[in-house]
């Protein structure tokens, strides 16, 4: 099923990368990361009392052969993790390039998307999307297994991009199931000052967050030249230019909010990457985990 | 050949050929659509440019030519096509003239014409001898192309002049050779006879007109008879002149006036204002009258016919002015010597749009129709062409 989205070459690469978050993750189960949860084990941690709804085999019983009392035995484990991908499913990522019309911003967002699925369900980790747009709304809580991941890329083979920025609601029920100690990666364009503030709300409420910006390569180097109509695809909005008079400011002012966003996410712990359309997108992947992985 | 425009006013209508161009102008402002979605950073300083376009190039090069031919068309286009050599010198003989002398004089190798209607060459007979020459001359100086010069043989004695001095623009020669241009015969003269009735009251103003008859045949002996008889004798079959003295004036001597007469009456009409005033005393009252009935004249002369009150008749010049009166206007003289006639050069500007002598036009309308045809039908051949969109 992820076949649509994820090339062979680049599903040959994503062998050696992995998912690591800057804090030990909480969560149940077995996983690769180290946890802070107590609980059932290999690595004996620590005893503690009983208490109701504690499962009656996690019982020490010859503990309890010689104290009289309950105790019930952990062990520090490697606990899963929760991985959140955020979309941007708004109009803009319908942007594509002038010379491959076909390959628009979100496929490529898809195509992420099922590499850091790919990826987390090799780990065992749990794995949750939503997107964020007005018109196909998309939130598929944290699941586990082959069958979270084919239901997730079922899901996304049928979501269009089209729409803004979803409203307050919207966000606050999708950064309301979002765990504590769980890794948010958003992957936007960020044209929308939306996007930076609730990464900048995830941040604050203390999740881990990573932003992954995509670019089409037009907007990068903005080929045009000669009158143009430029067309909005969120709100609509046109503007009648001479292409070739405006590229030398538009590139400046570009570049000045790129660089805006990068000091802005940096500010915030965020660790930011940029994928242009026209680039390989492993190298872009590579920075979003490798970088985390280097830092930790 | 020279192409001519008979009504160059016609090209104006050129300035119709702005119609098509301006169908054809496009200010087109050639917007691509491109759905931008980074175009929060797209300034909107710079507004595309206008661009001046000509839609279909081809259909409009069809357009105009088919305009222009329609100017043309109403410029009237002629194409001009000159007989003979125009800087040739013309030699035209008055009829009368010597051709022997004028042959010694101009000498062969130029083309001869008569001075005649039409210019017939030399060869032909001119169907007229009698010719108006100076009426002719002014044809020919506005008719011949302009740098040809004018070889005019004349005879000595120039007839069909008029009173307007010759003034050429034309370089001339002016050839007196002997001869006298033929002249119609005139009239066999007339026998002055003076034909007098009268009454018994005007039997004292006979002497008077015996009188002024001596008079006349002194100057030219044996001209004039005077018949002097009382107003019931009749006229006879010859008379031309009459001089009636009665009170009345019979119907069948104005029926006889009418039909050519003259005639002296002492009936004064003295508000008859369609009659001519031809006598006049010192004080400048009017004496006689003159008035034509028919093809004849009556001379009104209002008083009694007696020196009392016409003091007149005891002037000297009275049989000079009777004869005069009597006799009618003459015309003027129309031969003249040729050497004191000589046409002057004249050094106004040549007037426009005159057709020039020996030159035939050939008028191109049926050509540019058919052009205009063409055109007509290859431009909506192109026009209605499918084609796509676009079409002005």
């Amino acid at each position: 099923m992820s076949g649509g989205f994820i090339e062979p070459e680049l599903r040959a690469r994503l062998r050696d990368l992995r998912i690591a978050p800057r804090r030990a993750a909480g969560g149940d189960g077995l996983g690769q990361h180290s946890s802070r949860s107590r609980g059932a084990g290999l690595e004996f941690a620590q005893y503690r009392a009983y208490e109701p709804g504690d499962e009656p085999r996690r019982i020490d019983w010859k503990l309890y052969a010689r104290s009289d009392r309950f105790f019930v035995r952990e062990a520090e484990r490697d606990s899963p993790l929760d991985l959140w991908l955020l979309l941007d499913a708004t109009a803009s990522m319908q942007q594509a390039d002038q010379a491959r019309p076909a390959l628009r911003k979100f496929d490529r967002a898809c195509t992420f998307a099922a590499c850091l699925i790919e990826i987390a369900l090799r780990q065992g980790d749990r794995f949750a999307l939503a997107t964020l747009g007005r018109q196909s709304p998309l939130l598929l809580p944290p699941g586990r297994g082959a069958r979270q991941r084919d239901r997730i890329v079922l899901e996304l083979s049928r979501c269009t991009a089209a729409g803004d920025w979803p409203g307050a609601v919207a966000e606050n029920l999708i950064g309301a199931r979002i765990a504590a100690h769980a890794l948010v990666i958003v992957i936007s364009d960020f044209f929308d000052p939306a996007a930076l503030d609730l990464m900048r709300r995830l941040a604050g409420a203390g999740r881990e967050v990573r932003a992954l910006q995509l670019l089409a390569a037009d907007e990068r180097d903005f080929p045009f030249s000669g009158g143009h109509r430029f067309i909005d695809p969120e709100g609509g909005l046109q503007r009648r230019v001479d292409a070739g008079a405006v590229r030398k400011d538009y590139l400046a002012r570009f570049a000045a909010a790129r660089a805006e966003l990068a000091t802005d996410c940096a500010a915030l712990g965020i660790v930011f990457a940029t994928h242009v359309l026209d680039e390989a997108p492993e190298r872009a992947l590579r920075s979003l985990l490798v970088d985390a992985g280097a830092s930790r | 050949m020279m192409p001519l425009l008979l009504a160059p006013l016609g090209l104006l209508a050129l300035l119709a050929l702005a119609i098509p161009l301006l169908l054809h102008l496009v200010r087109r402002l050639q917007l691509t659509d491109t759905p931008f979605a980074a175009l929060r950073w797209v300034s909107e300083r710079h507004q595309p440019q206008r661009r001046l376009r000509l839609e279909r190039p081809w259909l409009l090069l069809l357009r105009v030519l088919l305009f222009a031919a329609l100017a043309l068309l109403l410029a009237q286009p002629v194409l001009e096509s000159r007989q003979g050599d125009a800087g040739a010198d013309w030699v035209v003989v008055a009829p009368g003239a010597d051709l022997g002398a004028a042959r010694a004089h101009v000498g062969d190798g130029a083309q001869w014409h008569w001075l005649a209607p039409g210019f017939p060459a030399l060869t032909d007979t001119p169907t007229s001898l009698v010719t108006p020459t100076s009426s002719l001359l002014r044809e020919l100086d506005a008719r011949a192309p302009a740098s040809a010069r004018l070889r005019i043989v004349v005879p000595a004695r120039l007839g069909g002049l008029d009173g307007e001095r010759l003034r050429l623009r034309h370089a001339f020669d002016w050839i007196v050779v002997p001869g006298q241009s033929p002249a119609v015969a005139p009239a066999n003269p007339v026998s002055h006879d003076l034909v007098v009735r009268h009454d018994r009251a005007h039997d004292g103003a006979v002497d008077y007109l015996r009188a002024a008859v001596a008079a006349w045949n002194v100057r030219a002996p044996g001209c004039c008879t005077l018949d002097v008889q009382p107003l019931t004798q009749p006229l006879p079959a010859d008379a031309r002149w009459l001089i009636w003295l009665a009170p009345e004036l019979p119907t069948a001597i104005r029926a006889w006036v009418e039909r050519g007469g003259v005639a002296l009456v002492t009936q004064g009409v003295q508000d008859d204002v369609a009659a001519q005033v031809l006598w006049r005393d010192a004080d400048g009252a009017a004496l006689a009258r003159e008035r034509s009935v028919g093809s004849g004249r009556l001379i009104l002369v209002p008083t009694v016919f007696d020196p009392a009150h016409l003091p007149l008749l005891l002037d000297g010049d009275f049989p000079e002015r009777l004869y005069s009166t009597l006799r009618g206007p003459q015309p003027a003289p129309t031969h003249a010597a040729a050497t004191a006639v000589e046409a002057v050069a004249d050094s106004t500007p040549a007037p426009t749009g005159a057709r020039a002598f020996g030159q035939s036009l050939r008028a191109l309308d049926p050509w540019l129709a058919l052009l205009i045809s063409a055109l007509l039908l290859a431009e909506r051949w192109l026009a209605t062409r499918r084609r796509g969109a676009g079409d002005p």
